[in-house]
């Protein structure tokens, strides 16, 4: 693999790129003969606000194999220091907090290609740590005392995980129906109270309240505005009018030009496509 | 005086053909001369059509709404009222363009003509010799004539012409592209011939003396490129007694009082076609010149015949024949002389298809004098009769009451859907060639055609032998079809037979003998309600017809006790599988043709099932059946289930192969549990890491729509979870109460049953709704599409439909099932299954069923296939949507909205366009491929696959290998990726299924129909392989497998693959970094990936093979 020499006077021992990524080699095995090469940083956004990723002990990495899983991750941040925990994505980004809290039953599977990734230490120094390791010496993904399952090996593992015994899943569905219902409840406690007025007095209506109550929507907009446009066209009188049998006519025979021009216009593309050789 | 024809296809004799110019093959035209044509202008034209389509353009407002001229309502109006689209009417005349002779072009050919009559105006004078003596020929020229016996007396010299003129359809105008042929008469100077020539066949030979004369002299004319002999419709003249002179009032003397022999119809015939030419053209022109569309009409109707293959060879219905027709049609004042060509030829067509010309004959004669023969005779000796406008010429000799039975066939359909405006219905008339092998639903062909001499022997034939000059394949055919005809009775709709061609061969060797021909083609439209029916009932025992059944079938024939009590004559054929079944006909066919022609079984090759062995059908409808019957029983058992909290409003299929349609349909396997693992806590087996991938069980989906109910939340991840619940419930249901093991998950519940797996999927119909519901800025309630929803609904909503529809079309053409699985084991194996999916080459092949146009639906897998072929090569993706008429659910108004829809919005739709009548506008089955390039190469593999297989179907020297069709090029592509066998669990299915098999954890016996642990299912390393690579590289290249036991995966780079990128965090998967300056640009990290794709699939991943020819880092 070529590189390019780097402009930073510590290039001997990491190597930083334009944009503020230090390249991380990285190997499957020790007897693999190509690398790929891991591009970390720290992670710096201003917008986040999730406590997940803490700014000054979060790594970010990017172009993680497809054969390395979280706590391979893990396992191999580890020479830097004490890691925390590990978050792989499809893209970098936020996470949506309501999947967070989901069974593992319900998450959103995860992709199989190539991903980046969120390294929370226990400490900034880890970070620190991963930034200066030396460019010439690759991170080994599969060893002999952590040997990494790819393959048949991982899809069985795979297949066998997809097993689910009913009972925990009935479990699963259970605990978040309890929550979604108290949820529910909670939010038709709050209508009612907002529909008491101040002496107590409930404005009763028609339908039922809570989950039902919900905001007008476009589509009825829409349906309102076509019924009266159909409304109006019934009532109209049609070659009733001299003027309007002319009309009639007169909209009769430029349909006709209309539909000839444009068969005329089909026939000279058919034509310009050479499509009347029979044979 | 005598006279002697010398000409081209549109008469008769042997003639000779020049090409000036052999190299430019611009288009084929057995001509005169070919004419070097403008091929360079056409090439380039169609670059430019390519690129810039011009769009409609809208007429102004003013240009809409001017007061209309007298002249344009007549015009607006006849286009109105005369056609039901005046599309239809411009299309002709675009046709008639491109068919009719350009004017430079007549001119060359004119110019040509007069150079020909002034060469042969100046033939040299030779001495007189004997007949047998041809020393005075040159060495390069031989004689067009079999000369047997050899001695002939009589006197032969060369000398001048008497005259030279044209005849046929050049003068007349009639004559059309690409056979563009002029035929030239040459009269014999009087001194040459004697008044006894015409017996013993001595006319004939000093006919082929002269010819040999006239070439050997035209070839010394360096104007003259190749000469070429023919001889129209396959005669060939043998001596033979008569007494016929070929002086016209002579011949009523002999067609009357001909005591000396057998009456010799089809000899006389063809030495009075001599002599008519020019009576011919007369009668032509006159016609021609009080109508003026007469010309036109003739083309037309040419065309026309010419796309179904009637228009030449021996006993054709020729051009010349089909200007006869129309001329009959306008001098008997069944049509008029100021009708336009299309509706001169709407009428012949009508005509055709209403008169049975073998029962009611028609003359063109108007007096005949009262010695020409009657219509009544003439039935008598020819089977289809049409009298020229002397009495007595029959036109229609030498052809057989099939092919007239099928012109009329061809055109009784092209009325019916001539007026259909849900039909294109110029594409189907005029456009869409109909090849005998594409047509028919069987084709058989005879080769070996001497043994037709042995036929005619054991047909006591040896008269009408006699009569036909010796040609006893010309002899033997009509015989040969009749009694096939009889024979397969209701079983077939129609006998149709090739025509042999018009031989034409160079004038410096011999003429072909009549074994040398082409072998006969023979094409069968099956009828599907009889046609595999094993048992042909005949009369009862003791009535007068069954010694003619005994005759009939021979030993074959066998008294049989029926339940209904009668006994009766009877044949039972062989065959318990529905593909063998479909074979009856061919049993038939050997069996009648030994018995009754001696004409031995290895003479007769059936071309009717030929890819039976391609999807090993062998098995395949039975399984497809036993799949069906399963799940129905499983519904049934759905329905009652008791104790549900929501009840089930329907249960749907959603699979192939509960259609009929799987390429391989599942078949139940009693499982060796000792040869997996197992899985304590769920009693489920698990693959077993050493040993070879277990038996491939797919689940096959089944969609269950509960009842809408207050109870269902209306949040997206609750009604997931509700579902969930659901198939919890389902599985623990369907276990207690009927005893099937389940397996559940969140998004389905598996069922073993029967030894197969159906997949139930829980729907809620309010649930895509749900999921488009999002809440706008203003608070009101949005609906927004998107993917997610879309997906579902596919799966919930359209797929089950479409099984439904397409289960429902299999029991109206049982061979729609089989068809489909032909088609999608090819796409599959040339590696096009990931582009078009199955449920849109399903859609496909459904359209050649419901809109066969200009065909009948298929009733045969092979013919099925074959079209399926030519539809993907042929169809003008680019300009037409394709409509899926299922039902008959679209109307004609329905097809303008769709094909209006189409046009204005071509761009953004899918490059293949499939509409349906729940699916007018966005073609959901081909949204997610073929891509334009992929279509494109589609389109190419179809038309060379097409093209392959017909040739080898119809060429009995061929090696019958039908797979070569089904083996890809591999030499394209960038990388092979090669599985080890072992892993593919599909092995068995392979094109070529290799010697080594894997015990995949099978015994033999019947797999449980309840209990039993849970099997493997839907464990398939191939296909999860494909996908991590898709999923980790789908952005850098293409990767293609045949998903029925391929061993490769193919890999293309995608063409910007290897550019290089400026670095972006969102794209940097798999690449890497090169830093120039203060800038870094990213590249694929092509070793890293190579070694991946080994990593990925460690085990399964034999050899990565990366083809550096192809391509350069």
């Amino acid at each position: 693999m070529k590189m390019a020499p780097s402009a930073k006077k510590h290039a001997e021992q990491s190597w930083v790129i334009p944009g503020g990524f230090t390249v991380l080699p990285l190997k499957y095995s020790s007897d693999s003969v190509s690398q790929h090469s891991l591009y970390v940083k720290e992670h710096r956004v201003r917008a986040e606000k999730t406590t997940s990723r803490p700014l000054d002990r979060t790594l970010f990495v990017l172009n993680i194999p497809p054969y390395c899983s979280e706590e391979i991750i893990k396992d191999l941040f580890s020479t830097f220091g004490k890691v925390q925990s590990v978050e792989l994505r499809e893209k970098p980004g936020t996470t949506e907090s309501s999947d967070l809290k989901l069974s593992k039953y319900f998450r959103p599977a995860l992709t199989k290609g190539f991903s980046v990734g969120y390294v929370v230490f226990t400490s900034p120094s880890g970070v620190k740590a991963a930034k200066s390791h030396p460019r010439d010496i690759p991170l080994i993904v599969s060893t002999e005392n952590h040997p990494v399952k790819v393959g048949i090996q991982k899809w069985i593992q795979q297949y066998r995980q997809s097993l689910i015994n009913p009972e925990k899943l009935q479990a699963a569905v259970d605990t978040f129906m309890q929550g979604y219902d108290q949820k529910k409840e909670e939010e038709s406690e709050r209508q009612k109270e907002a529909e008491e007025d101040d002496e107590g007095w409930v404005k009763v209506t028609r339908g039922v309240r809570g989950s039902k109550a919900r905001p007008h929507s476009e589509m009825a907009n829409q349906r309102a505005l076509q019924k009266e446009d159909k409304k109006r066209k019934r009532k109209e009188l049609l070659n009733f009018y001299t003027w309007q049998h002319r009309q009639t006519q007169r909209e009769h025979i430029a349909e006709l030009r209309r539909k000839f021009e444009e068969d005329k216009q089909r026939i000279a593309v058919l034509r310009a496509q050479r499509k009347f050789r029979p044979y | 005086m005598k006279r002697k024809a010398k000409k081209l296809p549109a008469s008769k004799s042997a003639e000779e053909v020049e090409n000036s110019d052999p190299s430019s093959h611009g288009e084929e035209e057995e001509d005169e001369e070919e004419l070097p044509t403008p091929s360079k202008a056409t090439k380039t034209e169609d670059h430019a059509s390519e690129e810039s389509v011009p769009r409609p353009q809208k007429l102004s407002k003013g240009e809409l709404y001017k007061p209309p001229t007298a002249e344009e309502l007549h015009q607006l109006k006849e286009a109105e009222s005369l056609f039901h689209c005046n599309l239809l009417k411009m299309q002709m005349e675009e046709l008639l363009k491109e068919v009719v002779l350009s004017e430079r072009r007549k001119r060359l050919v004119d110019s040509f003509i007069m150079k020909i009559k002034a060469l042969l105006q100046n033939v040299p004078q030779t001495r007189e010799v004997e007949l047998n003596d041809h020393s005075w020929i040159s060495e390069g020229v031989k004689v067009p004539f079999l000369w047997v016996p050899k001695t002939t007396k009589g006197k032969f010299h060369m000398a001048p012409p008497a005259s030279v003129s044209l005849v046929g359809s050049y003068p007349l105008g009639t004559c059309t592209k690409p056979s563009v042929s002029v035929d030239l008469s040459v009269i014999m100077p009087p001194a040459v011939l004697h008044p006894k020539d015409v017996l013993n066949q001595r006319y004939p030979r000093k006919r082929a003396l002269y010819l040999a004369g006239l070439a050997q002299h035209l070839r010394s004319s360096p104007e003259i490129g190749t000469l070429r002999y023919s001889c129209l419709h396959g005669n060939h003249l043998l001596p033979e007694l008569t007494l016929f002179h070929p002086k016209r009032n002579n011949v009523r003397t002999h067609w009357y009082t001909d005591a000396v022999g057998p009456p010799t119809p089809h000899y006389n015939s063809s030495l009075l076609g001599d002599v008519l030419p020019k009576a011919h053209l007369q009668f032509l022109s006159a016609i021609s010149a009080q109508c003026s569309a007469f010309g036109e009409a003739v083309a037309l109707l040419k065309v026309w015949l010419r796309q179904r293959q009637l228009d030449r060879g021996a006993g054709c219905f020729s051009g010349f024949v089909g200007s006869m027709l129309v001329a009959y049609l306008l001098s008997s004042h069944r049509v008029s002389n100021s009708m336009t060509a299309y509706q001169l030829l709407r009428n012949s067509l009508h005509f055709l298809a209403s008169t049975d010309l073998t029962k009611n004959g028609i003359t063109l004669a108007k007096n005949p004098d009262s010695k020409a023969p009657t219509l009544h005779e003439f039935h008598s000796t020819f089977q289809v009769v049409f009298v020229d406008p002397s009495g007595y010429l029959n036109l229609c000799a030498d052809m057989t009451a099939n092919t007239y039975k099928q012109v009329q066939n061809e055109a009784s359909l092209s009325l019916q859907f001539w007026d259909d405006p849900t039909v294109d219905g110029f594409q189907a008339l005029l456009m869409t060639p109909k090849p005998l092998i594409r047509t028919c639903d069987h084709v058989f062909q005879l080769h070996g055609l001497v043994k037709l001499q042995a036929s005619c022997k054991k047909l006591n034939l040896l008269g009408e032998l006699m009569d036909h000059g010796g040609d006893y394949v010309l002899t033997a055919l009509p015989f040969i079809l009749s009694l096939l005809q009889l024979g397969l009775g209701k079983r077939i709709h129609l006998l149709t037979h090739s025509l042999t061609a018009d031989p034409e061969w160079s004038v410096d060797s011999e003429p072909p003998k009549h074994k040398d021909q082409t072998p006969l083609s023979f094409g069968l439209l099956l009828n599907p309600e009889h046609s595999s029916s094993v048992l042909e009932r005949g009369p009862p025992a003791d009535s007068p017809e069954a010694a003619e059944f005994r005759q009939l079938w021979g030993p074959r024939a066998e008294l049989r006790r029926f339940q209904d009590g009668a006994i009766t004559e009877a044949v039972l054929w062989g065959g318990s599988s529905a593909c063998q079944k479909r074979l009856v006909p061919r049993e038939i066919i050997t069996h009648l043709l030994q018995l009754h022609a001696d004409i031995p079984e290895s003479c007769v090759r059936y071309v009717g099932g030929l890819f039976d062995d391609v999807i090993k059908i062998g098995t395949g409808e039975e399984e497809s059946l036993k799949v069906v019957q399963s799940f129905d029983d499983l519904s049934r058992k759905l329905w009652q289930l008791e104790d549900l909290p929501l009840s089930i409003t329907s249960v749907q299929a959603a699979h192939p192969a509960l259609r009929y349609t799987q390429v391989f349909p599942p078949v139940p396997q009693k499982l060796d549990y000792s040869f997996f693992e197992q899985d304590k806590q769920s009693r489920a087996l698990v693959p077993h890491k050493d040993k070879p991938c277990p038996v491939f069980i797919p689940p096959l989906q089944v969609i269950c729509h509960m009842e809408g109910s207050g109870k269902w939340p209306h949040e997206r991840l609750a009604i997931r979870h509700v579902k969930a619940a659901f198939h919890i419930r389902l599985g623990e249901l369907l276990r207690k109460q009927h005893m099937y093991t389940c397996s559940t998950t969140p998004t389905h519940v598996d069922v073993y049953k029967d030894g197969l797996i159906f997949r139930i999927q829980v729907a809620y119909h309010r649930e895509p709704q749900v999921l488009r519901e999002s809440i706008g800025p203003d608070g009101l309630l949005r609906y927004r599409d998107n993917e997610e929803a879309q997906a579902l609904e596919m799966e919930t909503l359209h797929r089950p439909y479409l099984t439904s529809t397409l289960h429902g079309l299999q029991q109206q053409h049982p061979s729609f099932g089989v068809t489909c699985r032909l088609a999608k084991r090819w796409l599959a194996a040339q590696l096009f299954s990931d582009e078009v999916d199955e449920d849109a080459a399903d859609l496909l092949v459904a359209s050649l069923f419901l809109q066969p146009v200009p065909f009948t639906p298929p009733s045969s897998p092979q013919v099925g296939f074959l079209r399926f072929l030519h539809l993907l090569s042929s169809f003008d993706w680019k300009n037409c949507p394709l409509v899926v008429n299922f039902n008959s659910q679209l109307t004609a108004s329905d097809y303008v909205e769709i094909k209006n829809n189409f046009i204005a919005s071509r761009e953004s739709l899918p490059v293949m366009f499939i509409a349906t009548p729940k699916d007018k506008k966005v073609s959901i089955w081909t949204k997610q491929g073929p891509s334009v390039q992929m279509l494109q190469r589609l389109i190419v593999v179809a038309s060379e696959s097409l093209r392959v297989l017909e040739a080898q179907l119809l060429d009995p020297s061929q090696n019958q290998d039908v797979r070569v069709a089904l083996r890809p090029p591999l030499d394209m592509y960038d990388v092979l990726i090669h599985l080890n066998p072992k892993y593919v669990p599909l092995l068995d299915q392979a094109v070529d299924p290799p010697h080594i098999t894997f015990s995949r954890g099978t015994v033999p016996g019947s797999a449980p129909s309840t209990r039993g642990l849970l099997p493997v299912i839907d464990f398939n390393p191939v296909s999860l392989y494909l996908a991590e690579l898709r999923d980790a590289f789908g952005h850098l290249a293409l990767f293609f497998c045949d998903p029925y036991g391929g061993t490769v995966i193919a890999v293309l780079w995608k063409p910007q693959a290897f550019k290089a990128q400026p670095f972006k965090t969102s794209q940097m998967s798999a690449r890497c970094v090169e830093v120039s300056g203060d800038e870094a640009h990213s590249l694929p990290n092509v070793e890293a990936i190579l070694e991946d794709f080994r990593i990925m699939g460690d085990a399964l991943v034999r050899k990565v093979e990366p083809r550096m020819e192809n391509w350069v880092v």
